[in-house]
């Protein structure tokens, strides 16, 4: 039976202590009571140990030599299968080159005339865009140029109702003979309400008055 | 530094001695000129032995370490060259000759090697079943079939090997096999078809 003991003072997990039943980890120390025990030599007799000798020696100069000859098969082979993988390789390189100088070649071609028929829409647009540019120049000048006439009309036909010093004293005349009030009021249908009662002069008067 | 008294602790070793610093540290002129044996080269009919030529200490975190080069005699064989011994310097595996000792030790070599002359096979079989599957696969791989199932054997190269491996178109002297081969000592296959 197993005491609690022992799992409270065991270092290493269970797991690893159990790989083998009853025995000591490899990092421990030799055990106190086994230090100075010296085992004791196996008793071999003569006959075994020569035949034994004998057997082994045997048998490793079989193995000599088999390890011997697939080495050297294993090198053989290797040579071989190098020197025609690196003839092959060439081979199959120099063909790749061509293939893919081939493809390369194609794709060039494509890439070319992708970009004329590119070249000349993106020519054709800009064309396009420059006349539409020009037009609608021409277009803003003709319009400025329609305006500053009709600016330049309008004021001729103006420029006849314009009070020159010829006519200043037929204005000053008019305008005696025509007072003109603009004491009214405007609702919102355009109808003028007058004053009624006050006359301008009235006004004047008190503002002289004030001012005095 | 070292103890006469001398408690061995854990794994037991096949050394039987001082490390090389022990012997080469408490001798005068740091025993250049003397003989050294390394006990596991003692296993052997034949002397093998190394006459210390130059010593070079190490520094203090090597401190069971020592760089010594040495002239040594392998299995009665001398080596041509003069072989350093530094990574295994420290193994508690070297004796030293005594003295009156070393005329004997040095007189025991002799030109003639007591061993026979073994010469290695270059190739050998291969298993049954690796035969197989090679066919199989030469065949799969459009590969022409191999007439001989034979591979060729690696063997470790050291200046201390004794056996020389055959010259192509050589008869070696011994077979190596893919089966078991012949028992060294048939009182253990009592009873046992080894066929």
């Amino acid at each position: 039976m197993i005491s609690q003991n022992t799992f409270l003072k065991r270092s290493w997990p269970m797991l690893i202590q159990c790989a083998e039943a009853h025995r000591k980890p490899r990092w421990l120390p030799v055990a106190k009571s086994k230090l100075y025990r010296i085992p004791k030599r196996p008793e071999v007799s003569e006959e075994e140990r020569l035949e034994l000798l004998r057997v082994n020696n045997n048998y490793k100069t079989q193995m000599r030599a088999i390890r011997r000859f697939y080495h050297e098969e294993m090198i053989k082979e290797k040579s071989t299968r190098d020197s025609a993988s690196s003839e092959m390789s060439l081979r199959l390189e120099a063909d790749e080159w061509e293939r893919c100088v081939i493809i390369n070649d194609k794709w060039n071609a494509q890439v070319a005339t992708e970009r004329e028929e590119r070249r000349k829409i993106q020519l054709a647009e800009m064309e396009e865009l420059a006349l539409a540019k020009m037009e609608a120049k021409d277009k803003e000048l003709k319009e400025r140029l329609e305006k500053a006439a009709e600016e330049v009309r309008r004021q001729k036909a103006l420029c006849e109702t314009f009070i020159t010093p010829d006519k200043l004293e037929e204005a000053i005349d008019y305008a005696l003979a025509n007072p003109i009030d603009y004491n009214y009021a405007i609702d919102l249908h355009g109808k003028t309400y007058l004053g009624t009662t006050t006359p301008t002069n009235v006004h004047k008067d008190e503002k002289t008055s004030t001012a005095v | 530094m070292t103890t006469k008294v001398i408690k061995y602790v854990g794994r037991t070793t096949h050394f039987k001695g001082k490390t090389l610093w022990e012997i080469v540290g408490s001798l005068k002129n740091l025993g250049i000129g003397r003989l050294i044996v390394r006990s596991v080269f003692e296993r052997y009919p034949e002397p093998s032995f190394m006459k210390i030529v130059k010593v070079e200490t190490c520094p203090d975190e090597e401190r069971r370490r020592v760089r010594v080069w040495v002239e040594k005699t392998f299995r009665g064989k001398k080596l041509p060259n003069v072989t350093e011994i530094y990574r295994t310097s420290y193994k508690p595996d070297y004796r030293l000759i005594p003295k009156n000792e070393e005329s004997k030790l040095l007189a025991s070599v002799t030109e003639e090697h007591s061993f026979s002359e073994v010469v290695l096979p270059r190739t050998i079989e291969m298993p049954p079943l690796m035969k197989k599957f090679i066919v199989k696969d030469h065949e799969k791989k459009g590969l022409e079939v191999m007439k001989e199932l034979v591979m060729p054997i690696s063997y470790n190269q050291s200046p201390n090997r004794v056996n020389r491996v055959a010259q192509p178109g050589e008869q070696p002297t011994v077979e190596f096999t893919m089966g078991l081969g012949k028992p060294a000592s048939p009182s253990l296959y009592e009873g046992v078809p080894l066929k």
